[in-house]
């Protein structure tokens, strides 16, 4: 919200209010000062001039070459406006001066000097649209700063104002706090709120719903003057950011920017009949409200009807048919309460919000209506000479404004950690126009109606009395040592080793958004499997990439590797932990599943003076597996279990199972998506439950005996059969090797001449140990030998020579 | 020992009989022999001295205890000696053929050893050739501030709490003094998967749950990936916030001050000054806002800290007490405090990234960076 400091200044017992001063007060209540724009430094070097004289440019129909006095001096200026005659006062910016971005210089245009510019409203900023240069009243002083001469002698302060501060939406509000915080009178001017029924009028207000609509106040002015806004008026909206209409919208406008109540005015002749009613929308009932949209309510909107039609979205918008215009006479003035969530829930709903809503969503006091009305008719009759005898109509439900709380001193010690007297906290609560007296260690406060909804409970005044009394001056005290144990739980130490563990193992952590495309799922297939069915949808998505919560981390980890091979980063391993979801029954919060994936491809080693190069394969990816599975699961063994996933290659895919728990999948990426996908370069990728491989993390560790013997290691090579896998093998061996078989290596797989075709030699080097003697070659031979003869048995198996 | 300790003890065993003794006859047989041993040793140990190489000492080896040497013929031959002076002719001769034998080992490993060097001298090996390299992994610059302000609030007695990133309504909300209908609502736009369950717009349900499961006293914070339906320049649809909560017996506002500027002085440097400005949150009473001064301009005002001199980076207050009466506190017995950061900002502010989106885009030449 924009303010201005003269604007403000008007409220306010104090002589001049320091911009740079009252910024930093108001940030450090809790009224943050977003930017302080001193308005005249935008108009430095725009001054008023005096058009002496004018003759036609001699190369051109339309261009003037006008002579300007500045007072100091006479300038020749050129100008393109023809709406001037002479002894006109116009605003020259000289060399020097900004306008529209684009600093002014003496030049020469069409082979005449021209130094300076005479501008129009619209190169000043006053209006989006103008014809001709602007044309200033003959009070103005020649050779004065522009700004000053039309009142933008300003400073304009944005502020963000907290939703639970309704009453500093205004610029009456903002200067009540600041009274409070400075120590300044708060000067509001007096009306007579009270006389303004008029009993045996034709003119009838309707509330259906008090909830919705607490109080509705109007009057009617007949017989508006039809001139324009003065420019005082609209330079104030200008600098707030609202556009000026006309003089009763433009009243309406300023009114609510200075008080905080929202006004609207009616066409009183466009209106239906002598009665205003206030109801719910009939579902479907429609509107064209005033920025010529079609609006379709249902039955929770508030309107504002006559007998024929909804004429206004309460609180929110207009209606375009009784819209003020240029024709109009009469005008109906609605200054009226409603209740905030439902206003609320109707802007939201239509996609409609207003500075009205704004203000009412946040729920303002409702004894604002009349004050709003007079001040309207204040500014009325001081701008247009206006008087009106008309009464004001009136229709509320009585409720309770003011409230009593008491506020314990030794409180307000305990929640800030420093006692303040009650002497002060009783003055801060005064400037704040909170009534108060002091009675045993308990102020007695009374809260006024412009504060009810913020201020309800002792918590609320406390909290008062700390931001007046200011946060930097509270203290700075340790936290009193209690039962404090700072820890990682077990399972968030975990998560973050195995994230440090591939860190070290050369991986690159990355973190995707949680949703993804429908689409996305379909191109990897990810749709047709069971695994990853059950999506969590997103009602309101921003579009259709962000429409599901993702089941799989895979596709964000291909559009990575995508994104980074497009900028010519091509070999590359990353990992994500992240949460996956899937669908649970209906009512219940979705299932969340904190979980690791992988991606490898690319070259695992880069050619090097030293090294050759090597392409990422399975078995990278496969090590990083074992690597991390040892870590938690020292003695449970490892096993990948085919199956089949669409996505990934059909022979290399499968499950990730510790023991017979099944905690992920691992597999190449099909070469037909990794085609599809553009990436040409092979592609591997696993998925870890994390939740499932550290809530089974069982091992306590237990100190073994160093051996005492000295083990026999011997090698084994074997030729069998090119389907048969190694881990039958490997079994088979442990089983034939007993317990003296300790430790069993692969070392070598050879396939080419010195074998026959479809056949391979194994190498495997088997360590054999006792704990308690040293072992016999004899006895290892025995062993190695019956293991042979039951790979012979089973795998057709034969050693090599 | 060294050397010439050796040399002194040798000749002390052999010339053990005093000189000055009148001698008989085997005696003078005796000292002739020894005489002969004695001059062999004066001329190796003069000898070895002038030797310079392997072969010269091969040489030498040959000439004082090769087979055809005065020494060792002098111990083949002692057989035929008569035998009252065999043993000591025999020990005599033996030593002196020990104390070459080791003085020309000790001068072999000296002449081997130079040779060695030599040798390993002769090698080039260019240490400036890059070494043999390791892939570079890197934790995600989100993951390292987060762990980095774990540590740091753990050293001050906190527990790490989570909760899920889908949540009801209730604990996004309503439990949080924010009912439907509040004007604070606006301020979150949210995600929603039904009516009632959404994508929490930030951390603070956690404190919630967390409360409703433990009894005070209670120091947590709660890092985690929050949701906002926002996508432009300044806003990612996903962030990433820690939020933290303290409930104890009598814990206040000063406190809350002592944790938080321990906080900015540990992550951003004791230099910085801290500063904590009134605001309003629905879940805190009295509320905060707190700012670091800025670093680019040391608090005289920049375009980063848009002319203030400040960097606003965290949000707290004290816990409202209508918060205990949801998870059932009693508000008179127990008080406490909550704050809660966007992890982002503090990052974009430590390492001066001036580009949101880069959080999320994964592109490895940023990640790479930190
Ligand atoms: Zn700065």
């Amino acid at each position: 919200m924009k303010v201005t400091l003269n604007w403000i200044g008007e409220f306010l017992g104090a002589e001049r209010l320091e911009p740079e001063n009252i910024a930093s007060v108001l940030t450090m209540s809790g009224t943050e000062v977003k930017k302080v724009e001193y308005i005249s430094d935008k108009y430095k070097n725009i001054i008023i001039g005096r058009l002496v004289d004018f003759s036609p440019h001699p190369d051109s129909d339309k261009l003037s070459l006008c002579e300007v006095d500045i007072g100091s001096s006479k300038l020749n200026i050129v100008c393109g406006a023809k709406n001037f005659k002479k002894e006109d006062r116009v605003a020259v910016a000289l060399p020097g001066a900004k306008v529209k971005d684009i600093t002014i210089r003496k030049n020469k245009i069409r082979g005449q000097i021209s130094e300076g510019m005479m501008c129009s409203e619209m190169e000043l900023g006053l209006s989006s649209e103008s014809e001709g240069i602007m044309i200033l009243s003959s009070n103005c002083e020649i050779g004065d700063s522009f700004s000053k001469s039309v009142g933008l002698d300003d400073v304009v302060l944005e502020l963000e104002i907290t939703p639970n501060r309704p009453d500093c939406l205004s610029v009456m509000g903002i200067a009540r706090e600041i009274s409070a915080l400075i120590g300044a009178d708060f000067v509001v001017p007096e009306y007579d709120l009270q006389k303004r029924l008029n009993i045996d009028s034709k003119f009838k207000i309707e509330i259906e719903d008090y909830d919705l609509c607490p109080r509705y106040s109007a009057k009617l002015f007949r017989n508006i003057p039809n001139i324009k806004s003065p420019q005082w008026l609209k330079n104030r909206l200008i600098l707030c950011d609202v556009r000026p209409i006309n003089l009763i919208v433009d009243l309406t406008n300023y009114v609510m920017l200075e008080t905080g109540q929202p006004l609207h005015a009616f066409d009183k002749d466009m209106l239906y009949s002598n009665k205003i009613i206030v109801r719910r929308a009939g579902k479907g009932e429609n509107i064209i409200t005033i920025d010529d949209s079609i609006r379709i309510l249902d039955d929770d909107a508030l309107v504002i009807a006559d007998e024929d039609k909804a004429v206004a979205i309460a609180g929110i918008m207009g209606g375009k048919d009784t819209e003020i215009s240029e024709n109009t006479k009469n005008v109906l003035l609605e200054s009226a309460n409603f209740y905030g969530p439902s206003i609320m829930r109707t802007s939201k709903k239509i996609g409609l919000r207003s500075e009205a809503s704004n203000r009412f969503e946040k729920k303002i006091d409702p004894m604002l209506t009349v004050f709003a009305i007079r001040r309207f008719e204040d500014l009325l009759g001081k701008v247009a000479n206006f008087k009106t005898e008309e009464c004001i109509y009136d229709n509320f439900k009585k409720v309770e404004r003011e409230r009593k709380i008491n506020l314990r001193v030794g409180k307000v010690g305990q929640v800030l950690g420093k006692d303040i007297d009650a002497g002060l906290i009783s003055d801060i609560l005064t400037n704040l126009k909170i009534s108060n007296r002091i009675k045993d260690n308990i102020i007695e406060a009374t809260v006024p109606s412009f504060r009810y909804e913020d201020l309800q409970r002792e918590i609320d005044l406390i909290e008062e009395v700390a931001r007046i009394y200011g946060y930097d001056r509270l203290d700075s005290i340790p936290i009193p040592a209690s039962d404090r144990r700072g820890k990682y739980s077990l399972y968030q130490k975990t998560i973050k080793d195995i994230r440090q563990a591939l860190c070290d193992m050369g991986l690159v952590e990355v973190i995707n958004y949680s949703f993804i495309s429908a689409e996305s799922l379909k191109k990897f297939k990810i749709n047709l499997e069971d695994r990853y069915k059950n999506n969590v949808k997103i009602l309101n998505p921003i579009n259709e990439d962000f429409k599901l919560l993702r089941p799989t981390l895979l596709p964000a980890l291909m559009k990575n590797i995508k994104d980074n091979i497009n900028h010519n980063i091509k070999d590359i391993g990353i990992f994500e932990i992240s949460k996956v979801f899937k669908k649970n029954s209906s009512g219940k919060l979705p299932f969340e599943i904190n979980t690791l994936g992988m991606m490898l491809t690319g070259k695992a080693v880069q050619k090097g003076w030293n090294e050759k190069e090597r392409s990422f394969d399975f078995y990278d990816l496969k090590g990083i597996l074992d690597f991390i599975c040892k870590r938690y699961y020292p003695s449970g063994s490892l096993k990948i279990k085919e199956k089949q996933y669409r996505f990934f290659h059909p022979r290399v895919s499968g499950t990730v199972n510790i023991e017979d728990l099944e905690v992920g999948i691992i597999g190449k990426i099909h070469p037909v998506i990794i085609e599809e996908t553009e990436i040409v370069q092979d592609a591997y990728y696993m998925e870890l439950d994390m939740d499932k491989f550290i809530n089974n993390i069982k091992e306590t560790k237990k100190y073994k005996f160093i051996p005492a013997f000295p083990s026999i290691d011997i090698d084994l090579a074997i030729v069998v059969d090119n389907k048969i896998k190694s881990e039958d093998i490997v079994n088979e061996i442990k089983e034939s090797g007993t317990e003296l078989l300790k430790k069993i290596r692969l070392f070598d797989i050879y396939r080419g001449e010195q074998i026959e075709k479809d056949k391979k030699s194994m190498a495997y080097s088997l360590n054999f140990r006792d704990d308690t003697r040293t072992l016999k070659d004899t006895e290892i031979e025995i062993i190695v030998n019956r293991i042979l003869e039951n790979l012979g048995k089973k795998f057709n198996a034969r050693i090599r020579e | 020992m060294q050397r010439s300790e050796i040399e002194k003890q040798e000749a002390s065993i052999l010339f053990r009989d005093k000189p000055y003794k009148i001698m008989s006859k085997k005696e003078k047989n005796i000292s002739g022999l020894e005489k002969k041993i004695k001059i062999e040793l004066d001329n190796f140990t003069r000898e070895l001295e002038t030797v310079k190489n392997l072969i010269e000492l091969d040489n030498l080896r040959t000439k004082y205890i090769g087979k055809k040497s005065f020494l060792i013929k002098t111990l083949k031959n002692i057989g035929n000696l008569p035998d009252d002076i065999k043993p000591i002719a025999g020990k005599k001769s033996n030593t002196v053929r020990k104390k070459i034998e080791s003085d020309i080992l000790i001068k072999e490993k000296i002449f081997k050893n130079i040779e060695y060097e030599n040798k390993l001298r002769k090698e080039i090996i260019d240490m400036s050739l890059p070494g043999r390299s390791t892939a570079a992994g890197r934790k995600n610059i989100i993951s390292q501030v987060v762990e980095e302000i774990e540590e740091i609030f753990i050293g001050m007695g906190f527990e790490i709490a989570e909760g899920p990133e889908v949540e009801t309504d209730y604990y996004n909300f309503e439990a949080l003094n924010t009912p439907s209908g509040h004007p604070a609502r606006s301020l979150h736009d949210t995600f929603f998967i039904s009516e009632n369950i959404l994508l929490r717009t930030h951390t603070s349900p956690v404190q919630i749950r967390y409360m409703e499961s433990h009894k005070p006293p209670l120091l947590i914070i709660v890092p985690g990936k929050v949701y906002r339906r926002d996508y432009d320049v300044s806003h990612t649809p996903m962030f990433t916030q820690i939020e933290g909560l303290v409930v104890d017996k009598c814990i206040n506002f000063s406190n809350l001050k002592w944790t938080l500027e321990t906080f900015v002085h540990e992550i951003f440097g004791k230099d910085r000054k801290v500063r904590f400005r009134p605001h309003y949150f629905p879940f805190t009473e009295p509320s905060a806002e707190v700012d670091v001064s800025c670093n680019i301009c040391g608090g005289k005002g920049c375009r980063v800290c848009s002319g203030s001199g400040w960097l606003e980076i965290l949000g707290a207050g004290m816990v409202d007490p209508n918060l205990y009466s949801f998870v059932g506190y009693n508000p008179e017995e127990v008080s406490g405090f909550a704050f809660g950061m966007g992890i982002e900002r503090i990052c974009m502010l430590k390492y001066g990234i001036n580009d949101l989106r880069l959080f999320f885009e994964n592109d490895l030449r940023f990640i790479s960076q930190f």
